[in-house]
């Protein structure tokens, strides 16, 4: 099967890349544990309840900021090595490819999210106690290639533009606010709550923190799995926008010429 | 004007134009007005819901939009200028830069000159959002004593940057290195919270930053200080940004020998 | 197979003498794998930043091209000319604003990815490969994105490495290897699918003259197995030593077409009055152009020295009218040449501004 050979290949190949320089992790990793840091902080003397909360939302920050950042990098990178002709010119779609970086990218969000939950865990001297960790840990991979799913529709969107740059850090603060990932989105104005809701790592968090805290009583009323089915529901959908968007983005790129200059 | 003057202003405000050149190569202008009016306004909101969310009686909606106000010219003066000698690099156009006669130091500054207007504009643009959408009182505000707050502070920033922007030039990547230090502001400048929280080992860190005293300024100013008062951290932030400068005028110089010695430039 | 040749003055096609040639090797007989007609690619770009002008650039203007199997085709012309343009268009990489373009009987536009199976592109350069891994892997994501057969996969790679001679530096990261060895890689890549057509855009620009030997030692193998080749260069010994036929490109047109004995040709009853001297100005190049019999003159205004190349009919009549027009100045010496394929190139790109 040439796509899903293509897939994994990008898959190994993200990999190599990414082992070649593991540095550009760091940058990743500052943004949301210096957040949770942030938020800890701020109560002084968080209850584990209050720590929990902060752990798992800077984690699926740094879920989030790994996709989208390495989604937007993707094709840039290989603008700068001038690879994108060869890419281009393969013989399997670039949707397929893309893919496979995309997963190995999300993949990576895991060890992230783990780095901000072990480093808190370690200076607020709290034990991460998961109420229902089979729960948990569903939750936690749905949201993970739900992310994904997100991730390549960003990506089609950075094919096209060489601006990818500018839209990743734009986007970083905007999708921490939306998604409610340090506070519920209810404090947020009302006209606001259906773009949260249009994303899928929204009902991520939700899910996450009804298997993870006992007693978490602020949750969307429709409970874990009504997230769960939300978060699957909205994946499907950014999937198949992607693969039209792929589709358009080749089209376009093969009239205009911009994906060959930097 | 001496010649070796004249010809340092020439670089600098030939290098502030490329700046600007280059910027809209590759940006268009709408992207830059998005980032421009986008920025700020969620960061300030991110902080602020969490504020409210945490509810800490000593921490209020008016303290964490001003500081986050005030810390949104980060992006512009700390990371994009700390990027200078990474893009440069990028490009390949260091090498070019670096054996041209042109005084070396005064072309990265020329370029963070058109970062230093941005800088401007986009704590302008963010204190408007703290007044008129986070609802920040300005009623007894200083606005002459805002404003220069708002000027020592970028260019003392602004410093700061030139100063991490040196380490790019050795360093395989200045990028992470802006990234660091871009959110470790948030951490130890009084932005979300006043210094004291911060355990005794990292208030030293505080202080070495210039942010530290804008914050506590810029709060002052928005509750009425006159300049006078101002006076005192103010002057402690200006001694701070232009000792970076020079630190980072020295580790330019020095870091620019070694990397001809051992051949790092032409590396990514 | 015809030749064609593009009277550049009057715009008008001529054919040689209406006997259709047979190119240097006899392959009228064998499959077309290369159709263009009425090729037609125009770019759109925007300058300004407040006051958007929309600018039209028509990059390729109207060209037909076929090549055969086993044909070593080259496209040669001055930078900016097109080439490049035309490659990608080629290789599916950019869609034509008008015309056909047919590669290995598969149409470019609307059937790309069959295409793509069977072409290789060697683009050569400092970009176009990643730096940070090594060739191995480079290779092997190439071979797995362009669909090298898994089983053989592996066993592929080291047969293509030891051909490019990078076997021992396998391991290496790219960002270690010299140009030369780049290079090397970038061939490989290009045909480490065995593709039946390979692409090959400037493939020595920037090397050494021994890696440039090399790379079109290289060329010349692959055509012996039976692949097709399309280059591009602005090398005319290049063209000359290399093709069976050549495409003469500038300004987005094709100028001419035909084997490198059928462009020089073009130039075969005249003679090339080669000037040397000091302190020769572009009025002196001027002056010469002017004068009646003289066809082209291609000038090199050294800052030391200068070279002129004064394209004639009647060599012994032009002579001394060369001579008397340059007697103030310093010149070292005059000889009279026969004309090379530069020349044909020269004339046929100057005549056509």
């Amino acid at each position: 099967m040439p796509r899903l050979r293509a897939a994994t290949a990008s898959f190994r190949h993200q990999a190599s890349m990414f082992l070649a320089e593991p540095q550009w992790l760091i940058p990743n990793i500052i943004a949301p544990f210096v957040l949770a840091m942030v938020v800890l902080m701020l109560y002084r003397e968080p209850s584990p309840e209050a720590v929990l909360y902060a752990v798992l939302g800077g984690g699926m920050m740094g879920m989030w900021g790994n996709t989208l950042y390495a989604s937007g990098y993707s094709i840039q990178s290989d603008r700068w090595w001038g690879t994108v002709d060869a890419i281009f010119s393969a013989p399997s779609p670039l949707i397929w490819i893309i893919g496979g970086r995309t997963v190995w990218n999300a993949f990576i969000g895991i060890v992230n999210g783990l780095f901000v939950l072990v480093a808190a865990m370690l200076i607020f001297r709290t034990p991460l106690e998961v109420a229902n960790f089979p729960m948990f840990l569903l939750a936690f991979v749905l949201t993970l290639l739900s992310l994904a799913a997100l991730g390549m529709l960003f990506s089609a969107a950075f094919v096209l533009t060489r601006s990818a740059q500018v839209l990743t850090n734009g986007l970083e603060f905007p999708i921490y606010v939306g998604t409610g990932s340090m506070f519920p989105i209810f404090l947020l104005p009302y006209w606001t709550h259906p773009l949260s809701l249009s994303l899928a790592p929204t009902w991520g968090i939700d899910a996450i923190r009804y298997s993870a805290l006992a007693g978490y009583a602020q949750g969307f009323r429709i409970g874990y799995w009504g997230d769960m089915l939300a978060m699957a529901a909205l994946s499907l959908l950014y999937l198949v926008i992607s693969i039209w968007l792929f589709k358009a983005v080749d089209r376009r790129a093969r009239r205009t010429a911009d994906l060959m200059r930097y | 004007m001496s010649e070796f003057a004249r010809g340092s202003l020439r670089t600098f405000w030939s290098s502030a134009v490329l700046a600007k050149r280059a910027l809209f190569a590759w940006l268009n202008p709408a992207m830059w007005l998005m980032q421009l009016f986008g920025m700020s306004l969620f960061q300030i909101a991110f902080f602020v819901y969490v504020a409210i969310f945490v509810n800490n009686a000593e921490v209020t909606i008016e303290y964490v939009a001003i500081g986050n106000a005030l810390q949104s010219m980060a992006y512009v003066s700390v990371f994009a200028v700390c990027n200078i000698t990474g893009e440069e690099k990028n490009q390949g156009t260091i090498e070019g830069l670096l054996v041209s006669p042109a005084n070396r130091f005064s072309v990265f500054v020329g370029r963070a000159m058109f970062q230093i207007v941005n800088g401007l504009a986009t704590v302008t643009i963010a204190f408007l959002y703290a007044a008129l959408v986070f609802n920040v009182d300005f009623s007894q505000a200083n606005y002459l004593g805002l404003a220069v707050v708002v000027l020592v502070t970028t260019f003392a920033m602004t410093g700061f940057g030139l100063m991490l922007s040196s380490l790019g030039l050795f360093l395989r990547t200045s990028m992470i290195v802006a990234n660091i230090f871009l959110f470790v502001g948030l951490l130890v400048c009084g932005v979300n919270f006043p210094v004291a929280y911060l355990p005794a080992y990292l208030r030293p860190l505080s202080y070495a930053i210039p942010m530290t005293y804008g914050t506590e300024a810029a709060r002052m100013a928005v509750g009425g200080a006159a300049l006078g008062e101002l006076s005192c951290p103010l002057g402690a932030e200006a001694l701070v940004g232009i000792a970076a400068m020079l630190v980072g005028y020295l580790m330019f110089r020095w870091f620019e020998r070694l990397a001809r010695s051992r051949g790092t430039l032409d590396r990514f | 197979m015809t030749s064609i040749h593009f009277r550049a003055l009057t715009g008008k096609v001529i054919t040689s003498n209406g006997i259709p040639s047979t190119g240097e090797r006899g392959m009228d007989d064998r499959e077309i794998v290369i159709d263009v007609r009425g090729l037609v690619r125009k770019y759109h770009s925007t300058t300004g930043v407040l006051h958007q002008k929309r600018r039209e650039t028509v990059a390729v203007d109207h060209i037909d091209l076929q090549v055969r199997r086993g044909e070593l085709f080259g496209l040669l012309g001055p930078n900016g000319a097109g080439k490049t343009t035309t490659i990608k268009v080629l290789t599916t990489l950019l869609l034509p604003t008008e015309g056909s373009v047919q590669v290995l009987g598969y149409d470019a536009v609307k059937q790309p990815m069959e295409v793509r199976k069977r072409i290789g592109l060697i683009l050569g350069g400092e970009r176009g490969l990643y730096y940070r891994i090594t060739a191995r892997q480079n290779l092997r994501y190439f071979a797995d994105i362009y669909g090298v057969p898994i089983a053989i996969r592996d066993k592929r790679i080291e047969e293509v490495l030891a051909r490019v001679d990078l076997l021992d530096k396998a391991d290496v990261r790219v960002e270690d290897y010299s140009r030369g060895m780049k290079q090397r890689l970038h061939i490989a890549k290009g045909i480490v699918h065995d593709p039946e057509l390979v692409f090959m855009d400037e493939p020595t620009i920037g090397l050494d003259p021994e890696a440039a030997r090399d790379t079109r030692a290289m060329t010349k193998e692959l055509v012996g197995e039976g692949k097709t080749i399309l280059l591009t260069t602005h090398y005319m010994y290049e063209a000359d030593e290399l093709c069976d036929r050549v495409g003469v490109i500038a300004r987005g047109r094709i100028l001419a077409l035909d084997t490198p004995s059928g462009l020089k040709a073009l130039v075969k009853d005249t003679s090339v009055i080669e000037v040397e001297g000091f302190g020769l100005t572009e009025m002196d190049v001027e002056s010469l152009r002017a004068l009646e019999g003289v066809r082209t003159v291609a000038a090199n205004m050294g800052e030391d020295k200068q070279t002129m190349r004064v394209q004639v009919e009647d060599p012994g009549g032009m002579l001394p009218r060369v001579a008397h027009i340059l007697e103030d100045r310093k010149v070292i010496g005059m000889k009279v040449k026969e004309p090379t394929l530069e020349d044909a190139y020269l004339w046929l790109v100057r005549e056509d501004a």
